[in-house]
């Protein structure tokens, strides 16, 4: 079952720019890039870096650790170390609210 | 069917082998490989690894290289490309016909002529079996004694450090990675060292390791005597090249033009074995992990006639402790470095400048600085001293107009 989670406020990422949110247990990054969000887990799959901290360049997330490099609308790994995508969320902002689309655990 | 050969399954070798067959080649790849295992990432050797907090990181699950028809010869020496049969002549006989070649034979550590490097108990760390015996070691062990402090002993240093052991390095220049940074940002590596409780010999070399069967204390140049359970050197790397034979050339390593070519037709060179002719930096040779993933992407691509110039600027990193090192770019000599932050608290950037000209930027704590100055690096930009000294200052604000 997957439910919409509230995590922040709407707005509170602006353009270019990426953040971390906690969902429960999980740390969730969401990028805005162009006006369009999209939320992917703030996990990398190399060395388990926070990925909010790193570079946003265009659709491209580069880890602030040792580079690996995720395309943040489908989450693939599309340079750098890591091999294994990060995990992808549905992410919208209603109601004022940012919300994410996260499974139950 | 063409055939293409990677001699050398390291990190270089392995990507160039998958790459090939991600950008969609579909004839016969050959990965040979002295090593039992298929590749993986050496930087957690002396970090996470060595702790014993991770697994090996493979550059593609072993697997893989079978599911996508890689014919893997690991456990296995390659002795010669021979070069006017077009074919790799490996360890007990066999020989393999390639179209192409790449040599991605690495380095191995340098051995220095030290009376009782032999003993039972002196470790190098290069491969996943070092890591695995040095760990060991760490395990049984209180006291380690380490010779030299460049990246390889500063991080062996700070990992035994975590595991709670009493650890002793001496090391010949008077800072850690001297020759590399400069004693200015070596004395902060220093410091952070001293704060973590390593004790620090420097001006002074290893003498011979002691030892009945085992070791049990190294004496020094300046006659100390420093008793330890082990002991580990790291005192740099050397290319190995003998697969090169009288074919190809080598000079420092195997020299290759832009595009990763060797003197010889069809054959390549990419990884630490391969002095390449960087548009930026001139002839350089480069021992680190982030080059030779590139270079095997990229040869990988050129193999597949793109024929592009390698032109990265360079980049690594180094964790000790907390702490986040980087630098990226290649200098052996400068005469400006521009510092942002303080030093003192480990919080900075160092820019190395040479006639005006930005050559690396090395950092620590300050993740930012040194990928944001790749792109001035690389294209050989002149930035204003007074701009890259103000740590409010976004580094990608000096970056040229994109075409």
């Amino acid at each position: 079952m997957a439910e919409w989670v509230k995590v922040g406020s709407a707005g509170e990422v602006p353009d270019g720019e990426v953040t971390a949110f906690s969902a429960g247990d999980r740390q969730i990054a969401i990028a805005n890039v162009d006006g369009d969000l999209h939320a992917f887990d703030d996990v990398c799959t190399h060395q388990q870096c926070s990925l909010a901290e790193g570079e946003l360049d265009g659709t491209t997330i580069e880890c602030p650790c040792h580079g690996s490099m995720f395309d943040v609308t489908s989450g693939e790994a599309i340079g750098g170390p890591a091999v294994d995508p990060v995990g992808v969320f549905e992410v919208k902002e209603e109601d004022g609210e940012l919300r994410v689309l996260v499974d139950e655990e | 069917m063409t055939t293409f050969v990677v001699v050398g399954a390291g990190e270089a070798g392995g990507t160039a082998a998958t790459t090939l067959r991600d950008e969609g080649f579909e004839g016969d790849i050959v990965l040979i490989g002295a090593e039992p295992m298929a590749p993986y990432e050496r930087p957690p050797l002396s970090k996470e690894y060595l702790r014993g907090e991770s697994d090996h990181v493979y550059v593609r699950q072993p697997e893989w290289y079978g599911e996508h028809a890689i014919q893997t010869r690991f456990d296995t020496r390659a002795e010669r490309v021979n070069v006017a049969d077009s074919v790799v002549e490996l360890e007990h006989g066999d020989r393999i016909h390639y179209d192409q070649v790449v040599i991605a034979t690495g380095s191995r550590n340098r051995r220095p002529p030290i009376p009782g490097l032999e003993l039972s108990g002196v470790f190098d760390l290069r491969f996943a079996p070092d890591a695995d015996a040095i760990r060991e070691a760490a395990r049984s062990g209180s006291k380690a004694v380490l010779v030299g402090m460049g990246f390889i002993g500063a991080e062996v240093a700070a990992s035994l450090r975590q595991l709670g052991l009493d650890v002793t390095v001496v090391e010949v220049f008077e800072t850690p990675l001297e020759h590399v940074v400069g004693p200015e940002i070596g004395g902060a590596i220093e410091a952070l060292h001293r704060d973590h409780g390593v004790e620090m010999i420097f001006g002074d070399g290893a003498e011979r390791f002691e030892g009945v069967g085992r070791f049990e204390a190294l004496v020094t140049k300046a006659g100390r005597r420093i008793e330890g359970d082990f002991a580990v050197i790291g005192v740099g790397v050397e290319p190995v090249t003998e697969v090169a034979g009288d074919g190809v050339p080598v000079d420092n390593g195997i020299p290759v033009d832009a595009t990763l070519r060797t003197a010889v037709e069809n054959v390549w060179a990419i990884g630490d074995v391969a002095r390449h002719d960087h548009p930026v930096f001139g002839q350089i040779r480069v021992e680190h992990f982030d080059n030779a993933m590139k270079m095997g992407e990229h040869v990988a691509k050129n193999l597949l006639g793109a024929g592009a110039v390698f032109d990265d600027a360079h980049w690594f990193w180094s964790d000790q402790y907390d702490a986040n090192i980087q630098m990226a770019g290649f200098a052996t000599e400068w005469d400006d470095m521009v510092v942002r932050g303080s030093i003192e608290d480990r919080s900075f950037s160092a820019f190395l400048l040479k006639d005006g000209q930005l050559l690396s930027t090395f950092s620590m704590n300050r993740k930012f600085d040194v990928r944001r100055s790749m792109p001035l690096i690389a294209a050989g930009l002149h930035p204003e001293r007074d701009r890259l000294a103000d740590p409010e200052l976004d580094l990608r604000t000096l970056r040229p107009p994109k075409e």
